[in-house]
């Protein structure tokens, strides 16, 4: 009995080396928590720039000490992953890339193709596919990064949040994600997008806790356009109209507001609850053709004319005119895309899907097959409520 | 050891499911979307109903004699010296593919979730556990696997519905737009992965059952089920990641696993859905173990085969960290030489068994 158990007492000790732990093993206080990258041209070479949490500015309940919640750090490699590394010379802590919340690439280096760099968010085990990819705007992602926010105050959770919401509520911003992007990069059948994020007013201003001080800050990064993709390489963007045409026909729309003239002068606007978008594809005579059908449901919102809003007859009227709205945003962005020769909407997939054979003569030349593709459209717009009151104030202001 | 180990018919299903679905569920997905695109999940099911003619195979061959193991039957058939060279064979067979097993779970540990962490250090854990089972003896490896069947079908419910969300049925589309070469070739490499390696199960089938009619019926529902599963797994990784990010994948269900969200709350969860293959890797490695230990010892003549689990353990750990110098070398292994090597053991030795029989009872 002494003899087994002091067996097992040796083959117990024997595990503890391996049992001790993951080699690799790093404690929350060793971690640089990297909530966003930023990733520049810097002639031949990759300018990188991270934002570090600084987990005591943030979580201190006692008000901060004054340090900026956030902190950057830059480093140029001839790599992104030797420009990373290097970083450890200026960072105090090994970076951790697990939570990153926002990826921003600089115009420049979109406009040279993003291809190499986005292996090694895909290849790296820390990497996860779940952070919003962005393009900077007329400015370096370096710049974007290093602007502070108010209200959010890790100004990625801030890029993070403000994507997601703007594209459940605004529609001219595509929320994409690694996966989605390399897909849409390799996939003949359509081209990439990403949202462009731009800096607005002073540059210098927003790197100080100074920006922050003020309720009407100086310097915001804001979302502005889709940039449009051929491969990995930037050639165009679309301004707010086509974008929200764009996130329509991609049916990437979920809430928006159109707004529409009314018959007697003045403008006013619905809200878009709900959207589906399907695309059907087809040959015909040996061309390709396309219709976008587009349901949507919407409220009326906000009224900012003289109309008669309690005849069903009105509403018609407005769906009609809602309707031809959002179709010519729809076209505006076909039109861009046509003209770039970017199917960035996916019609190549629609035509692969249903007509394999067509697709297989003519994948490698879709892009100009695309540019004189004849698309059509099938709006229904239904409105199904007009809010808390029935008529307009408008009607009975006093002259 | 006195009482004979028995197994059960619905533990047998059990082993049958959990050995099938083994280590194919991490990769599977990968392979056949790289040869068959979108419809990998059509090789699948053709995969599926081959497999079940091989288990009305490997019926046959283990009621030649059904009160001996795969061993003893291939010696009585073949005669003492051609029998003889064929388990040994068998043998180095499930020792390499054993070792494989092994490198296998080091390597997607070593890949995705501890970088740096020595692979033996891994390999050796793995090693112990499966050994302890073989010291156990089939009958509580079985019971065992009854024990933690709940665990896996939990684990992938959970997995098949939080990520259906996120499913994009368009991405099967078109169907059917593979060459029928392809098609072929990804049909064969399914088999080779998921069915032809459960010619091993004759090892305790039917010998050891307690009822050798109802684990029949247990060997093809199990079978049946475990392809299914693979077949969901594989259809969740098209629709949801993408044909061409499936493809990219090395281990495309842990892909799969890391975009559950819900709510971004639950998410995150992807280690605790590996349990799952460790699970069904663990019940493919014992079968190659206990097919190499049973072997050896109709070969040699033992009473029984415990006094070998320890030192071909060790033998299993050192030549894991052999059988393949890195990762690209095992990817190759897969592609060109598993598919003939596992046929021969799956599917030629069994004809040739069958064949052989008859032959000599005509005479």
């Amino acid at each position: 009995m002494a003899r087994k158990a002091a067996w097992l007492f040796i083959f117990l000790l024997m595990l503890s080396p391996i049992l001790s732990g993951c080699w690799n093993r790093r404690e929350l206080n060793d971690l640089a928590i990297v909530a966003a990258v930023g990733i520049d041209k810097a002639k031949d070479k990759y300018l990188v720039t991270v934002q570090v949490v600084d987990p005591g500015e943030v979580a201190s309940r006692r008000g901060s000490a004054g340090q900026s919640p956030v902190s950057t750090y830059h480093a140029v490699g001839g790599t992104v992953f030797e420009a990373i590394r290097k970083m450890t010379t200026s960072t105090p802590r090994k970076l951790y890339f697990s939570h990153l919340r926002i990826f921003v690439i600089g115009e420049e280096l979109a406009r040279q193709g993003m291809g190499e760099v986005l292996d090694l968010l895909s290849r790296d085990q820390e990497g996860r596919t779940d952070f919003y990819i962005t393009v900077a705007k007329d400015t370096t992602a370096q710049a974007v990064l290093n602007v502070l926010t108010p209200l959010e105050k890790i100004p990625a959770s801030k890029l993070y949040a403000s994507l997601e919401v703007s594209a459940k509520s605004w529609a001219p911003t595509v929320a994409v994600q690694l996966d989605e992007l390399i897909t849409n990069i390799v996939d003949p059948g359509i081209q990439a997008t990403l949202t462009g994020v731009t800096i607005r007013g002073d540059l210098e201003a927003g790197n100080k806790k100074k920006n922050l001080e003020s309720p009407d800050v100086p310097t915001r990064i804001q979302y502005k356009g889709i940039a449009i993709f051929r491969g990995d390489k930037l050639v165009g963007w679309m301004n707010e109209e086509e974008s929200k045409g764009y996130s329509n026909i991609t049916d990437q729309l979920h809430s928006t507001v159109v707004e529409t003239a009314c018959p007697n002068g003045g403008k006013m606007a619905v809200e878009v609850i709900r959207s589906k978008t399907s695309i059907k594809a087809k040959i015909r005579d040996g061309k390709p053709e396309a219709e976008v059908i587009m349901h949507t449901e919407a409220n009326v919102a906000d009224v900012e004319c003289k109309i008669k809003l309690t005849k069903s007859s009105t509403l018609y009227e407005l769906e009609n005119a809602a309707g031809a709205a959002m179709q010519k945003h729809a076209e505006h962005a076909i039109v861009k895309a046509q003209r770039l020769k970017c199917d960035v909407f996916g019609f190549g997939d629609a035509i692969h899907r249903a007509a394999p054979g067509y697709w297989k003569h003519n994948k490698d030349n879709w892009d100009e097959q695309f540019a004189k593709m004849p698309i059509r459209f099938k709006v229904n717009v239904k409105i199904r409520r007009i809010g808390t009151i029935g008529e307009s104030i408008m009607n009975d202001l006093k002259e | 050891m006195g009482t004979k180990e028995k197994i059960s018919p619905r533990q047998f299903a059990i082993l049958v499911i959990l050995c099938a679905i083994g280590t194919p569920i991490l990769i599977i997905p990968a392979t056949l979307t790289s040869i068959a695109k979108q419809d990998g999940w059509i090789a699948a099911c053709l995969g599926i109903a081959i497999s079940l003619v091989l288990v009305r195979l490997y019926i046959a061959v283990g009621n030649l004699q059904s009160e001996k193991s795969l061993f003893a039957v291939i010696e009585h058939v073949l005669g003492s010296w051609l029998g003889k060279a064929v388990n040994l064979a068998i043998v180095f067979f499930c020792l390499v593919t054993a070792s494989e097993v092994l490198y296998f779970i080091g390597n997607f540990m070593t890949t995705q979730i501890m970088q740096t962490t020595p692979m033996q250090a891994i390999n050796i854990l793995f090693a112990i556990v499966v050994m302890m089972g073989m010291r156990l003896g089939i009958e509580s490896l079985a019971r065992s696997a009854e024990l933690l069947f709940p665990v896996f079908v939990l684990l992938i419910l959970v997995l098949a519905v939080f990520t259906t969300p996120q499913i994009h049925l368009e991405r099967l589309q078109p169907v059917m737009e593979t060459n029928m070469k392809s098609m072929a070739w990804a049909t064969m490499y399914f088999i080779g992965t998921f069915s032809l390696t459960s010619f091993l199960l004759l090892t305790v089938f039917p010998s050891d059952m307690d009822s050798p009619q109802a684990a029949s019926k247990g060997f093809y529902r199990g079978m049946l089920i475990a392809g299914l599963v693979l077949v969901v797994i594989i259809v969740l990784s098209i629709t949801v990641l993408g044909t061409d990010m499936t493809a990219r994948q090395t281990y495309p269900s842990y892909a799969l696993a890391k975009k559950i969200n819900v709510g971004h709350f639950l998410q995150r969860i992807e280690i605790v859905m590996a349990i799952m293959w460790f699970i069904t890797i663990f019940y493919r490695m014992a079968f190659y173990v206990y097919g190499a230990l049973l072997g050896m010892k109709q070969l040699f003549h033992l009473k029984d085969y415990r006094p070998l689990v320890w030192p071909v353990g060790m033998l299993l750990v050192a030549l894991s960290m052999l059988v393949h110098p890195n990762v690209m070398h095992s990817e190759e292994y897969n592609r060109s030489v598993w598919v003939p090597f596992v046929s021969t053991y799956g599917l030629y030795l069994p004809i040739l068994l069958l064949i052989v029989h008859a032959i000599r009872r005509k005479k």
